[in-house]
């Protein structure tokens, strides 16, 4: 096997534990970091910008969660975890991290997660996007809050933030304060991780917030259109409406 | 359910208490009923036998009017009439057994119910009332056995909560982290490396040392949170800003790490979920009589709301319960993205000769 040079990003929130990590590279010539990030927006800034062969990411991140990084990053970047608490480990391996390293950590156990990682890569291992997704929204539901990567930024939407989702061809639109962020998801999907007693399906493209919801009014015959708060339009069908008018 | 009733020994206890009785009867009788001592006995034991069931309601006629509550005069009258219709009630059972007894002998029922009728009725009234008497007694008895058993409930549950909250008081992912920044100072800054090592020795150890003793002063408790965020500043770096406002006087007692979660929390559900760091305030403030303590954090709004501060806001909770009951008190909110919890409990303080004990040890602490 040759040893190709490995391209590396440090994600820590914590500037001496990326110090770790940066000496304990030092050590393998073949390793290079190429970012160093400080949060899990850079995180996923760095990945879609620099598309590094691996990514050692701390759990216990401000705002978004090393497992949520994983999320909107996808398969793109194999991912080491580093962190102090061992009960993340089972949902590590369930996402397809290629290893787990707990806090702290020694050089050897380093060099270890190192070398599964160049065997991962050199297998060209895959694995299945929704597979991913899925294991890691089983233990949230329903979901507090929803990510949505544009570009190399993130979108952190809690639910209460948002009025109403709209089917968009292969994408939904979140529509939050007049602005719509595009997620690639399918509108029932996205239905299904929502929280049945808050959000409704009005409509066969439409998923309403129902506290946005100012009157509903007769269209024509068997069809409605509900007002929103802010004056925004959304047609209700038939089926939406029993949905509705069984939840209010 | 009644106490006699409720265990066979105990029926069986006190049916042969009345089996004297009956005896004791049975020889009263004898006299003027002009009886023989056969005769006497089998016409006193079941009637005797009888009126133990009777007077098993004394008990009943003691609940439903309870000593404490109940006026001397009502109790009187409860107690004499209830006397009164059971040994009337006793007395015509005696006679239908009289008249039962007799029948077909050449003993004439009429006279010697006549002969002895004041003093059955005056034996079923007095034996009315001692029941009535031993009734009270029992109930006093069984109060206070419940009464101490609710004592020792609620002293076991106090205990318990204590450990409890202890257990919890200091999260061990807080020595892994500290631990890696160890390993990572051990290079790159080898005096700063020894410096932590030095303030976790002594954080682990005042813990330790605090959190056994029953109550510390306030100063002594406000050392422990400074020299622990001294610890999580060498970690977070300048993301950790930390103010801590020392009272005047830091001599007020209050149980041992009662500050700790709260200043944890701070940290782990405050500070770290902000992208760029922020301020731990802790503010205290001493009357003659009461101590407040005020933890501030700022948080993040977006953050998902079941990783909340639960488990040490309420440890801190039910141990200022189990302490002080309804005499301390303890209050969170959030506002403009500051967590805010408030805690108000009695201002203790050390009897003066105690007190330079409290005080040395915080002195020494300080230097």
């Amino acid at each position: 096997m040759t040893m190709e040079s490995l391209r590396i990003v440090v994600v820590d929130d914590e500037p001496l534990a990326r110090a770790v990590v940066r000496e304990y590279v030092a050590a393998h010539p073949g390793v290079e970091i190429v970012a160093e990030c400080a949060n899990g927006f850079e995180a996923v800034k760095a990945a879609s910008e620099l598309s590094p062969d691996l990514m050692f990411l701390d759990v216990q991140m401000p705002k978004l969660s090393g497992f949520e990084v994983l999320e909107l990053i996808g398969r793109s970047v194999p991912v080491v975890f580093t962190t102090a608490y061992d009960q993340y480990a089972l949902t590590a391996f369930e996402v397809h991290a290629i290893d787990y390293l707990l806090k702290p950590f020694s050089a050897e156990r380093f060099a270890e997660a190192l070398t599964r990682a160049r065997e991962r890569l050199a297998a060209r291992e895959g694995m299945p996007v929704e597979a991913l997704v899925d294991a890691n929204r089983t233990n949230q539901t329903p979901l507090e809050r929803v990510l949505i990567r544009d570009g190399s930024k993130v979108h952190v939407l809690t639910v209460d933030r948002i009025d109403y989702v709209e089917a968009q061809d292969d994408y939904v639109a979140f529509h939050s304060d007049g602005k719509s962020y595009l997620k690639d998801q399918t509108l029932a999907a996205v239905e299904g991780l929502l929280d049945p007693a808050r959000f409704v399906r009005i409509h066969r493209s439409y998923l309403l917030n129902i506290e946005r919801i100012a009157r509903v009014e007769l269209y024509a015959k068997d069809s409605r259109i509900a007002i929103l708060r802010d004056g925004a339009k959304l047609p209700v069908s038939r089926a939406g409406y029993a949905r509705l008018a069984k939840l209010l | 359910m009644h106490p006699i009733l409720a265990r066979g020994s105990r029926l069986a206890l006190y049916l042969s208490v009345w089996i004297i009785i009956g005896v004791l009867l049975a020889a009263l009788l004898a006299g003027p009923g002009g009886l023989a001592a056969a005769q006497a006995l089998a016409i006193a034991l079941p009637i005797a036998l009888t009126y133990a069931f009777f007077c098993l309601s004394a008990w009943y006629v003691a609940r439903s009017t309870p000593i404490g509550p109940t006026g001397p005069i009502r109790l009187a009258v409860t107690a004499i009439t209830s006397s009164v219709i059971s040994s009337a009630a006793w007395l015509a059972v005696a006679r239908g057994w009289l008249e039962i007894f007799t029948r077909g002998s050449e003993l004439a029922s009429g006279r010697v119910f006549l002969a002895v009728r004041p003093l059955i009725f005056g034996f079923g009234v007095l034996l009315y009332l001692l029941s009535l008497a031993i009734s009270y007694l029992l109930a006093a008895f069984e109060r206070s056995r419940e009464a101490e058993r609710r004592g020792l409930e609620a002293q076991v549950h106090a205990r318990e909560a204590e450990l409890r909250s202890l257990r919890a008081q200091i999260d061990p992912h807080f020595l892994f982290n500290s631990l890696h920044s160890i390993s990572a100072l051990t290079t790159a800054d080898p005096p700063a490396a020894r410096r932590m090592c030095v303030l976790l020795g002594d954080f682990f150890r005042d813990s330790l040392a605090l959190g056994s003793e029953d109550r510390i002063t306030l100063a002594r408790e406000l050392q422990l949170a400074e020299r622990f965020l001294e610890i999580e500043q060498v970690r977070f770096g300048d993301r950790l800003r930390v103010s801590v406002e020392v009272p005047v006087d830091g001599t007020v007692l209050i149980p041992p790490l009662l500050l700790q979660p709260l200043v944890e929390n701070a940290v782990t559900h405050g500070v770290a979920q902000m992208l760029d760091g922020g301020l731990i305030a802790i503010r205290t403030s001493v009357t003659d009589t009461r101590l407040r303590i005020v933890v501030e954090n700022p948080c993040d709004r977006d953050r998902p709301r079941r990783t909340g501060t639960g488990v040490g806001l309420s440890n801190v909770r039910s141990r200022l319960i189990a302490v002080y009951g309804d005499d301390a008190l303890v209050s969170s909110t959030e506002a403009d993205g500051i967590w805010r919890v408030e805690l108000t409990l009695p201002a203790e303080r050390a009897p003066a000769g105690d007190r330079h004990v409290s005080g040395g040890i915080g002195a020494e602490l300080r230097s």
